[in-house]
């Protein structure tokens, strides 16, 4: 009878009861040992059969239904223990990810660090402690204060100035509050992202997350290969079952349903008498992709980090500008980008065009801006035009550029005493007022003769006069006009100092009898003592451009949407499996039982998917064999959704009837 | 490639301050994305304001100054010198290949840059006192307005021409071989078309001319 063993041996089945455990029982199948010690030695003839444990010769007993309830108390003990073989059932492992995170070496790590009891002490005591600080420092509630430790961390970045974003803002800060700015400046909170300690926290989440991703990571591979565990000996135990019978012999029951779940696409696992499929491993599938997800997402902001660069240039319309280190303001390199790396392109701001609303309470307020450019990829290449606007920046060769800020650029000339021109050209003023965009600049004549000139001013677009002060009353400039302070003498320049050319160094310049005054386009001051003569020729606008380059970016979003795919799909996807056993019964029919179990807490839906399962292994065993059994039946296994246990009739019947 | 040794300490201290900076800063960056990516998209919101309310990108200075770093090629070795044309302040054409045969000294400057200021004398100096040896000089004078770059030379006596270059072209030429990594940029270029030093920063008298005189005492 149990004449066919394809893969496993009859005897596999028989050593489940004998308590020493299939190689998935857990040990709280204790029970089923004691269980299974009742059949004893006396079924060794026979597969097990589904409902009742006596096994063949004690048909008399407790058949059916009541089977549980009939030869043992432990009987009941021993279902979580059949059931165990898919130990994860109480506790879905997949979901639990704290409980397995927590320990990601031993599964029986103990809370605190192991205080080791060998001789040789001092070693054993410090590989115990670092292994408990791994532990802790892997544990997934570790990683999650981490990270909400650097999001509050990263408030004082967007509350605070910074000095990598807005030096401006910086020194406007320390001007205002003398105090408290050099307290914050020593807890780094002026350049937030560059702090130590924000440093620390990064890269103990960093180590935290990897030190629990990858252990875990090779877990759920494995876990994803493995076979579906062998069919639990009681079916009727399960969550879902059904039972009836058919004229087929078992083999040929087992086979037709073994082949219907193949096509179903299940993962089988046959032995004697029994076949046990599994499906939805795209959920550990999902899983893995979520963790491998994580990791190339750290990885990739790691490339971005190292590979990427970030650079600003201020550029007057009209003017040009190579990406090379030479003709940038600013550039803060990743820690392996060298000059030779930057991508080699050259870009002109042909015209820099803004739209203001004129009238109403939003008057002055921006609508648009668009910064004209002509570009070239490569030296020698050929010229792209293009407009940059705000959030639409310019690619080129995967560096991004992107408009961040405008302004006015008054053209000054300036003819030292002798009357040669020594200057001549359109100086960037920066807004220091956002409403009439009124501007701060200086102009620096390093070579006028006999004495280098210097000149701080404003520049208002739309000149008015209030109460006798001139103030910009629009962003546009329809009434441009610049107001200077004059000075001759000493600029530092020539000290070999870098200084800023937006500030003036007036500790050796002698400020010139001269009082400031308006200048419209076209007009002239002359400066006293034969110094020379500046000319406000016009205006300009700049732009002002951000040039980045992340070459993480891209594989940090796609890792981002796979990370969040791969979760999905993990929450979708629910394990299930499906167990079917047939078995020879004395009346020349066979009793076929089929029982379900998902995996998963979240398993709405299998019951219908395991009912219409059970009716198609029922039709197919009824097409090929007769139909002999199943008419016995009124409803048919698809009537029976099996909640919990009820044992239906049909299949208490043939054994009864032995 | 190496060091003189002359340069190495200062180099080398400047170099790692420059490092420790630039770790900080990757770290940083890579932080600032990752909490971006923890965070999905409570930042995002922020770039849609109107670019008017920053306040213009400028550092310190507004342009990189190179940190002293001096790199010397062994004979042969050094890349090849880009064959770029560019026009003079006194609006002449001029092409590096016409060169060829002399010792060339490249020095990227700025009237505007205090360094190149700095070191104005000095170039001026050994312009003069290498003549006679083939030792020719070219200025490439970038981000500049000609009437100021003139001033320039005429204040500091410096007699050898100098290309306008307001987009950087021949720094660009550079690029993939001996960036000029900041300003100033000094390049020697051997009799052959070869570059056989760079400095980055400010140059003195002695040290770059040891070095003219090392490549210009090399046999054509």
């Amino acid at each position: 009878m149990t004449a066919r063993p394809p893969d496993g041996t009859p005897m596999t089945e028989l050593r489940v009861p004998s308590g020493s455990g299939g190689p998935d029982a857990m040990p709280a199948g204790a029970g089923a040992g004691a269980a299974g010690a009742a059949g004893g030695a006396s079924r060794s003839s026979r597969s097990a059969d589904p409902p009742a444990p006596p096994g063949p010769a004690g048909s008399s007993a407790p058949a059916g239904p009541s089977a549980p309830a009939g030869p043992s108390a432990p009987a009941d003990l021993a279902v979580p223990a059949d059931l165990a073989v898919p130990a994860d059932l109480a506790v879905p492992a997949d979901l639990a990810v704290p409980a397995d995170l927590a320990s990601p070496s031993s599964p029986s790590a103990p809370s605190g660090p192991p205080a080791p009891s060998g001789p040789s002490g001092a070693g054993q005591i410090l590989v115990g402690w670092l292994r408990w600080t791994w532990r802790q420092l892997t544990s997934m509630r570790t990683a999650l204060v981490l990270l909400f430790l650097l999001a509050i961390a990263s408030v004082p970045g967007s509350v605070i100035p910074q000095e990598g974003i807005d030096p401006a803002a910086v020194s406007q800060y320390y001007a205002a509050h003398p105090a408290l700015a050099p307290v914050l400046a020593r807890l780094s909170l002026f350049s937030v992202f560059a702090a130590p300690w924000f440093a620390a926290i990064y890269l103990l989440l960093f180590l935290s997350l990897a030190g629990c991703v990858l252990p875990r990571t090779f877990r759920l591979a494995g876990s994803a290969r493995q076979l579906p565990p062998r069919a639990p000996r009681n079916l009727a135990r399960l969550p879902l079952a059904a039972s009836y019978r058919t004229a087929l012999p078992p083999a040929k029951a087992l086979d037709s349903a073994a082949w219907l779940l193949s096509a179903r696409r299940f993962r089988l696992h046959t032995g004697d008498g029994w076949v046990s499929a599994e499906k939805g491993y795209l959920r550990e599938a999902g899983n893995l992709l979520f963790h491998v997800a994580l990791l190339a997402l750290l990885g990739s902001v790691g490339i971005g980090g190292i590979f990427g660069y970030k650079a600003n240039r201020l550029l007057v319309s009209g003017q040009s500008f190579a990406n090379t280190v030479t003709d940038l303001d600013q550039f803060r390199p990743g820690r392996l980008v060298s000059p030779s790396d930057l991508q080699p392109f050259a870009l002109t701001l042909d015209s820099f065009t803004a739209h203001y609303i004129t009238s109403g309470n939003l008057r002055g307020q921006p609508t648009s801006f668009g910064a004209a450019i002509s570009y070239t990829a490569r030296p020698g290449g050929p010229s792209r035009r293009d407009v940059i606007r705000v959030n639409h920046p310019l690619n080129v060769d995967g560096v991004r550029v992107f408009l961040t800020g405008h302004g006015y650029a008054p053209v000054f000339r300036v003819a030292d005493g002798s009357g040669r021109v020594v200057f001549d050209s359109p100086v960037p003023f920066i807004p220091v007022d956002q409403a009439g965009l009124t501007s701060e600049g200086v102009i620096k004549v390093p070579d006028a003769q006999p004495r280098p000139l210097g000149f701080a001013g404003v520049f208002l677009p739309t000149a008015v006069d209030v109460n006798g002060r001139l103030q910009s009353a629009f962003p546009a400039a329809l009434l441009p006009r610049v107001s200077l302070v004059s000075y001759s003498g000493d600029l530092g320049l020539n000290s070999g100092q870098s200084q800023s050319v937006f500030q003036l160094d007036t500790a050796r310049l002698r400020r010139l009898p001269i009082a400031p005054r308006p200048l419209a386009p076209g007009q002239s001051m002359k400066l006293p003592g034969h110094a020379g003569t500046l000319t406000f020729t016009g205006y300009r606008q700049w732009a002002s451009l951000a040039i980045t380059y992340d070459p993480g970016q891209l594989p940090a979003l796609i890792s981002g949407i796979t990370a969040i795919a791969g979760l999905l799909l993990s929450f979708a996807v629910r394990r299930r499996r499906v167990f079917v056993r047939a078995q020879a019964t004395a009346g020349g029919g066979t009793a076929v039982t089929v029982g379900g179990l998902a995996r998963s807490d979240a398993a709405g839906g299998f019951e219908t998917e395991f009912a219409e399962l059970t009716r198609q292994i029922w039709d197919a065993h009824a097409g090929d064999g007769g139909g002999a059994g199943p008419a016995g039946n009124g409803a048919g296994p698809s009537g029976r959704r099996a909640s919990g246990r009820t044992e239906n009739e049909p299949s208490a019947g043939p054994d009864d009837g032995e | 490639m190496f060091r003189l040794p002359r340069s190495s300490r200062r180099a080398a201290a400047a170099i790692h301050a420059r490092l420790a900076c630039l770790n900080r800063e990757a770290r940083g960056v890579a932080a600032g994305a990752a909490l971006a990516a923890a965070t999905v998209l409570a930042l995002a919101g922020c770039a849609g304001g109107a670019i008017g309310e920053s306040t213009v990108a400028s550092n310190g200075k507004s342009f990189v100054a190179g940190s002293y770093q001096t790199t010397v090629y062994p004979r042969g070795s050094g890349p090849v010198s880009p064959d770029v044309s560019g026009t003079t302040l006194a609006g002449q054409k001029l092409a590096l290949a016409s060169y060829r045969g002399d010792v060339l000294v490249l020095n990227f400057w700025g009237s505007w840059c205090g360094p190149c200021r700095q070191e104005a004398p000095a170039l001026a100096a050994l312009a003069a006192r290498f003549r006679p040896r083939g030792v020719r000089f070219l200025g490439v004078d970038i981000r500049d307005s000609p009437p100021a770059a003139s001033a320039f030379q005429r204040n500091f006596g410096i007699r050898y021409p100098s290309i306008n270059d307001p987009g950087d072209q021949i720094a660009l030429a550079f690029q993939s071989t001996v960036p000029p990594a900041g300003i100033p940029t000094t390049l020697v270029i051997g009799r052959t078309g070869r570059v056989a030093a760079r400095i980055v920063g400010q140059v003195t008298y002695s040290a770059l001319g040891k070095l003219i005189a090392d490549v210009a005492a090399e046999p054509a």
